[in-house]
């Protein structure tokens, strides 16, 4: 085997609880697979989702890093989306401003009923992830 | 509006001068302002205004002791000053001081806000470890705009914003070559303050103006310079730890940190304190944790936090016991996140800080987009 | 005076041992940093990378017992945790032990004798002239020319409460370690690491006469700052330059509160109350309550400051924190027999009353 293929990245997918769980029970109900590296986890809402806890991921160990929630205008509490698109902004330009590879974080809004679209950005993200290798700060112990 | 009142004289005097005017005239009860220590060789904010003003107050010092937006955050926390005071800012602490404002860490009431086109400041460690009345003395040549400041902190000497834009009212230093100073109203408050002040309706202001904006475009390209090869030196997870490898995690850069407002920061708490064996697995998995932990979670973290509302004050590599250039990486951070929203710390004041307002339809560039067909499964 | 044992070990091989035949989690010791110029206290859990170690080196970027109490506050390691502590280090711990801000619970405490550190920010990994000269000041048991004035007025600079010591000044870096095991835990150590006991060292002479150095290095520094805080003006005079930050207290390891007084809601006032004080006091300099912070400090761990330096590395203004503290507060402790850090189960003055005591305080 060559090492491209042992190469299992470990993703944290931040969920919130109306629009991007609901995506991935879709999926479920519409049994459809994806990749099963990915370790879901499920806030309120993405606009809880502070750029550190996603920096902190990357730094502690994990290779990528998804957000999906509501899309715009859908938002449970109307503008928490939006404060995430924005946080993440801000989080993405200073990732590149210091070339720590900002396409190590994805976001992508999936709908409740968008069980495909959830599965399909799973597959392709951890794709990604996979061509992008290992993530370097995971493996420095001077962070 | 009055464009602006030419006063011929020192510098430094005058200022102090049309001050102590104001407080004679009642029409301010108080000065809050820099002046020397004591010992000669520092600066402290004083609160004046009982009689006249000190002696050793200085409008223009040389040093950045403590942000002036963090002294006028101590003031007015708790509720607006009941008389009016003015308020001597270099133009870094004015924009924080409008930062401060709009997440309600400033009250603005009854405040009169003065900068001035600021010549740059020295380190700190520079001047308490050098010769004060030396370093004085060439700072005081710098201040009528024509000769740069030798030797300034990193920050000063790419500094773009050095006039006090949007103040009550600006002490115009630049084209005045030391021999004078214009007092000009920025606003309302300030026109009224200014009726009576001694000295010559302007009719060369121009000057200055020619002089700012001259300086503002030789700044802005040094600045990007500057900035763009120093981001050379930190690209990617080498040379960005190699630069922070001098760090001890003190923290004291955000302490200081005028935007940094928060009474219990995030990476102080609970939050990232963990167990023994949890740390043990983290040092597993990295071959390693450096203790303290949380070093560059810290500094790229803070970024996240507060680097769209940065103002490059500099006041963070002041403070720095380890030398790491903190000021540079904040003012790069700062630029490019600033640059997402078009946004200018400090530039308005009605003007709301990019986290707390959001569009419906914006930043696109950082979502990935869905392009598979939605086929029917 | 416990025996000192020659080990035949040099300290990688002794780190590696630490792994191989204690069988410890991890290793905590000052390493190299995988880029720059600079050293930091690191946690190890495999012997792969000890070649990066350097336990001796002469900088302490943080104050250790700050660290190992952060790994043990929560919850202490399941297995044994080997700990590199300086003397100074190794005395904060134990006073965090004593207000439960830390805990020895599976920590092998390896401790040696100090020969005083550089500021952080003044010696780099590659400072050959610098190390040469330290390495010559430790072999011949002198004070090395640039070590902190605070280091070297040291005279606690023998470890006391350790499982391992490593006796360091009088001997070259290059031979084997020699060791002493003052605890139970550290001869039970010395058995699993299968020392040859019988291969005793003499205590080295350079040990006397550092420590003669350093008294009356401790001596005239004592003088020097009580001349310099001779009178209330002298103490403004020493804190003119303070700028407020408070860094001196958040690298303190005695200074642990989450929530420092001093930061607190205490010392927000309403404006008017600003504008009363500086009608009293002609002008009001901001930040205000800076001498209170200083005395207020001391006056909360005078007793228990073990005089690390940490405070004066990190002041941005340069003022001499740690040279005042350390004076003012071996005062403090000599009024109750006091000595930070002595040992675990003394309490702390301030914890330990007697019905009688302290007469001469009152009228």
């Amino acid at each position: 085997m060559d090492e491209k293929k042992e190469f299992t990245p470990s993703i944290i997918y931040g969920l919130c609880s109306w629009c991007g769980t609901g995506g991935s029970e879709t999926a479920g109900a519409m049994h459809l697979q994806y990749a099963d590296n990915i370790r879901p986890f499920r806030v309120p809402c993405t606009g809880a989702i502070d750029p550190v806890y996603i920096l902190r991921a990357l730094i502690e160990g994990a290779d990528g890093f998804a957000v999906s929630g509501c899309h715009p205008g859908d938002c449970h509490f109307d503008s928490g989306n939006y404060r995430a698109r924005r946080r993440i902004a801000v989080l993405k330009s200073l990732l590149d401003t210091f070339g720590l590879d900002s396409e190590r974080v994805l976001l992508r809004w999936v709908g409740h009923g968008e069980g495909k679209r959830f599965a399909d950005t799973v597959n392709e993200f951890n794709d990604y992830i996979k061509e992008m290798k290992k993530n370097p700060l995971a493996e420095r112990r001077d962070t | 509006m009055i464009k602006g009142i030419w006063v011929e004289g020192p510098v430094k005097k005058g200022v102090l001068d049309f001050l102590n005017g104001l407080l004679a005239e009642k029409k301010i009860k108080a000065v809050l302002m820099p002046a020397k220590n004591k010992g000669g060789d520092s600066y402290a904010w004083f609160l004046m205004g009982k009689d006249r003003l000190l002696e050793s107050a200085d409008p223009v010092p040389p040093v950045m002791t403590t942000q002036g937006a963090n002294v006028v955050s101590y003031l007015t926390k708790k509720g607006p000053v009941w008389e009016k005071t003015a308020v001597l800012l270099r133009p870094c602490e004015y924009r924080a001081v409008i930062e401060l404002a709009k997440i309600k860490q400033v009250d603005l009431t009854n405040l009169v806000l003065i900068s001035f086109d600021c010549p740059g400041a020295y380190p700190l460690e520079k001047y308490v470890n050098g010769d004060p009345e030396e370093l004085d003395e060439s700072f005081e040549v710098c201040l009528g705009g024509v000769v740069e400041l030798d030797g300034p902190r990193n920050v000063c000497a790419i500094c773009h914003r050095f006039t006090g834009t949007g103040a009550d009212i600006e002490i115009g230093l630049m084209g005045g070559e030391g021999k004078g100073f214009w007092l000009v109203p920025g606003s309302k408050q300030g026109e009224e303050l200014l009726d009576g002040a001694v000295g010559s309706e302007s009719d060369n202001i121009d000057v200055r103006e020619k002089a700012i904006s001259d300086r503002t475009i030789a700044r802005e390209t040094k600045r990007n310079n500057t900035l763009d090869s120093f981001q050379e030196t930190v690209m990617g997870p080498e040379n960005l730890l190699n630069t922070l490898s001098a760090c001890i995690n003190c923290h004291n850069c955000s302490r200081v940190c005028p935007i940094c407002f928060c009474r219990e920061c995030y990476f102080d708490s609970k939050a990232l304190s963990s167990e023994a064996d949890n740390m043990l697995q983290r040092a597993q998995r990295k071959s390693g944790l450096r203790l303290p932990p949380d070093l560059l979670l810290f500094h790229l973290g803070r970024m996240s936090h507060m680097s769209v509302s940065c103002v490059s004050c500099g006041a963070c590599e002041d403070a720095c016991p380890a030398n790491v250039p903190v000021s540079m990486l904040f003012a790069l951070a700062g630029r490019n996140t600033q640059a997402v929203f078009d946004y200018e710390p400090g530039r308005r004041l009605d003007e709301a800080i990019p986290h707390t307002v959001f569009k419906f339809e914006e930043l696109k560039d950082f979502e990935t987009p869905y392009i598979k067909e939605y086929s029917k499964v | 005076m416990e025996t000192m044992i020659d080990s035949r070990m040099m300290m990688t091989d002794f780190l590696t041992a630490l792994f191989d035949k204690l069988d410890v989690a991890g290793v905590a010791v000052m390493s190299k940093l995988p880029s720059g110029e600079k050293t930091a206290f690191t946690l190890f859990t495999g012997k792969d990378d000890i070649k990066e170690c350097v336990p001796f080196f002469p900088a302490m970027p943080a104050n250790a017992a700050r660290a190992v109490s952060k790994f043990t506050r929560q919850a202490v390691p399941s297995k044994t945790v080997a700990v590199f502590l300086r003397p100074c280090e190794l005395r904060a711990f134990t006073e965090l032990i004593k207000i439960k801000q830390a805990s020895f619970d599976n920590l092998l405490i390896l401790s040696y004798d100090c020969s005083g550190v550089f500021p952080f920010q003044e010696i780099n990994l590659s400072d050959e002239t610098k190390l040469n000269a330290y390495r010559d000041a430790v072999s011949t048991g002198k004070n090395c020319e640039g070590i902190r004035p605070v280091c070297a007025a040291c005279t606690r600079f023998t470890p006391q409460g350790e499982d391992i010591a490593i006796s360091f000044v009088g001997r070259s870096t290059d031979q084997p370690l020699v060791f002493s095991f003052p605890s139970e835990k550290g001869l039970a150590a010395a058995e699993q690491l299968g020392l040859d006991v019988s291969n005793t060292v003499a205590a080295s002479s350079a040990v006397e006469s550092l420590a003669q150095e350093r008294r009356s290095a401790e001596e005239e520094l004592t003088a020097e700052v009580d001349a310099s805080l001779s009178d209330t003006q002298g103490l403004v005079n020493v804190f003119d330059r303070c700028v407020s930050c408070h860094a001196c207290s958040y690298v303190c390891p005695i200074c642990y509160c989450k929530n420092c007084y001093f930061d607190s809601q205490t010392f927000e006032y309403f404006p008017e109350s600003y504008f009363i004080r500086m009608q009293a006091k002609g002008a009001l300099r901001f930040p205000v309550d800076r001498v209170l912070f200083h005395l207020g400090r001391l006056s909360h761990m005078g007793v228990s400051c073990v005089a690390c330096g940490m405070c004066e590395d990190v002041c941005p203004v340069n003022i001499p924190v740690s040279q005042i503290f350390k004076t003012a507060g071996s005062k403090a402790q000599a009024l109750f027999d006091y000595i930070p850090g002595e040992n675990y189960d003394e309490p702390l003055p301030l914890l330990a009353y007697a019905e009688q005591e302290l007469e001469e305080f009152e009228d």
